[in-house]
Order: C-alpha cells, then structure tokens, then sequence
C-alpha cells in the first residue's frame, strides 16, 4: 500500500484498538475511546495537515 | 513486625515464580505474558496487534535498525524499539541480513557490504518510512505489554 491516507488510517486503527484494550475493562468503554482515539489522531493528522499547507519547505 | 508464616513465605515464591514467568513469555511472545495470567481474550487480541504490526513493518521494507558509534543515542533506541518484540526480531535480522546483527559492521568485517547494502536498499523503498514506523510501534507496543503484565501480577491493576 502507497496511500498515506491510507496508512494513517491503518496506523491509527491499530495504536487505537491496542490503547483501548490495555487501559479499559468495559467493552463498551473500549469502543468508545478505540473510536474517538482513532477520530483524534486521523482528523488531528489532516488538520494539521492543512494548517501547515501554506508553508511551504 | 510480624514473621511470615511459612505459608506465606510459599505464596510469595509462587506469586514471584509466575510474575518473573509471565514477563518472560511476554517478551518470547507477544501476548503470553496476559495468557499465563488468565487473560486469554486480551492475550489473543494483543498477539494479533503486535504481530500484524510487525508484519506490516517487514512487508513494507521497515528498516531494522542498526547501532552505530556515529549515532549511538538514537540508532541505541531504535534497536531497543525493534528488540521490544523478542525473538522474532533476531529471526526476521536473520532471514532480511542474512545474520542476527544488531550493529552495523566495521568496513573491514567481511559482512559490511551485504548488511549495509540490504540496509540501505530498504531504505530506499518507498515505503520504507511507513514499514519503520509499524516496527518500531510492534517493539513498544509489546515493551508496554509487559509493564501492564507486571502491574497485574502484583495487583496494581484488577
């Protein structure tokens, strides 16, 4: 796989899950913080992104 | 302040025999550290997150790092990253090097050319940066594992 977009997404999926099963018991919980630490660092990752857009190297 | 009892003094033994055992297996394999403390759910889950990161990072030319005096912090920790997996880190050097070498070769050692070219030839894949990033996080990942198996084995966490 060549996308970046790609594998931030896969990258993020995995340091997600692995988070939410070593710090919550409830599987509900594990879910829940799985999703938004998975939403956190795609959407923090794309923010970012464009924020540092009209800099260029 | 009260002796233990002779009893006392066996579970303790026991209690540290199954902590030392469970810290062990965890860093052998990835997971088994939760499987010998009755965790079995987790121990699979956590298995396959750190093998399939490790997995990704070698199908995506991750480079496994190699010490050097010219670097020796950073290539120090980024051998630690890669080490944090276990054994299946040496086996994978093995097969990428052709040699279970965690430093990178003198110019006179006869191995210099072929771990230096095989390092230097994943790096330059294009994927490379992504396949170093998902190694590194399979070693941490399983680092964390055991610092979470030692706060159950001694109660820290239920």
């Amino acid at each position: 796989m060549h996308s970046h977009v790609g594998h931030l997404a896969l990258y993020s999926a995995i340091v997600a899950v692995f988070f939410a099963a070593l710090t919550q018991r409830d599987r509900r919980e594990q879910l829940r913080f799985a999703a938004l630490a998975w939403a956190g660092m795609t959407g923090g990752v794309i923010v970012l992104a464009y924020l540092m857009f009209p800099f260029p190297r | 302040m009260p002796n233990p009892s002779g009893r006392d003094v066996q579970d303790m033994r026991a209690s540290a025999t199954r902590t030392v055992t469970a810290l062990v297996l965890g860093w052998l394999v990835p997971g088994a550290g939760h499987a010998v403390l009755g965790r079995l759910g987790r121990a699979g889950l956590f298995f396959a997150i750190v093998m399939g990161s490790f997995g990704l990072g070698l199908a995506h030319d991750g480079k496994l790092a190699l010490y050097t005096d010219q670097d020796r912090v950073l290539t120090a920790l980024q051998v630690v990253a890669n080490a944090g997996i276990g054994p299946v880190d040496a086996i994978a050097r093995s097969q990428v090097y052709g040699d279970v070498t965690y430093c990178r070769p003198e110019t006179t050692d006869p191995r210099y050319k072929r771990i230096v070219d095989t390092w230097r030839a994943r790096q330059r894949s294009l994927v490379s940066i992504y396949g170093t990033a998902y190694l590194w996080t399979a070693g941490l990942m399983n680092i964390l594992l055991l610092f979470d198996v030692w706060d159950i084995a001694v109660g820290r966490k239920g």
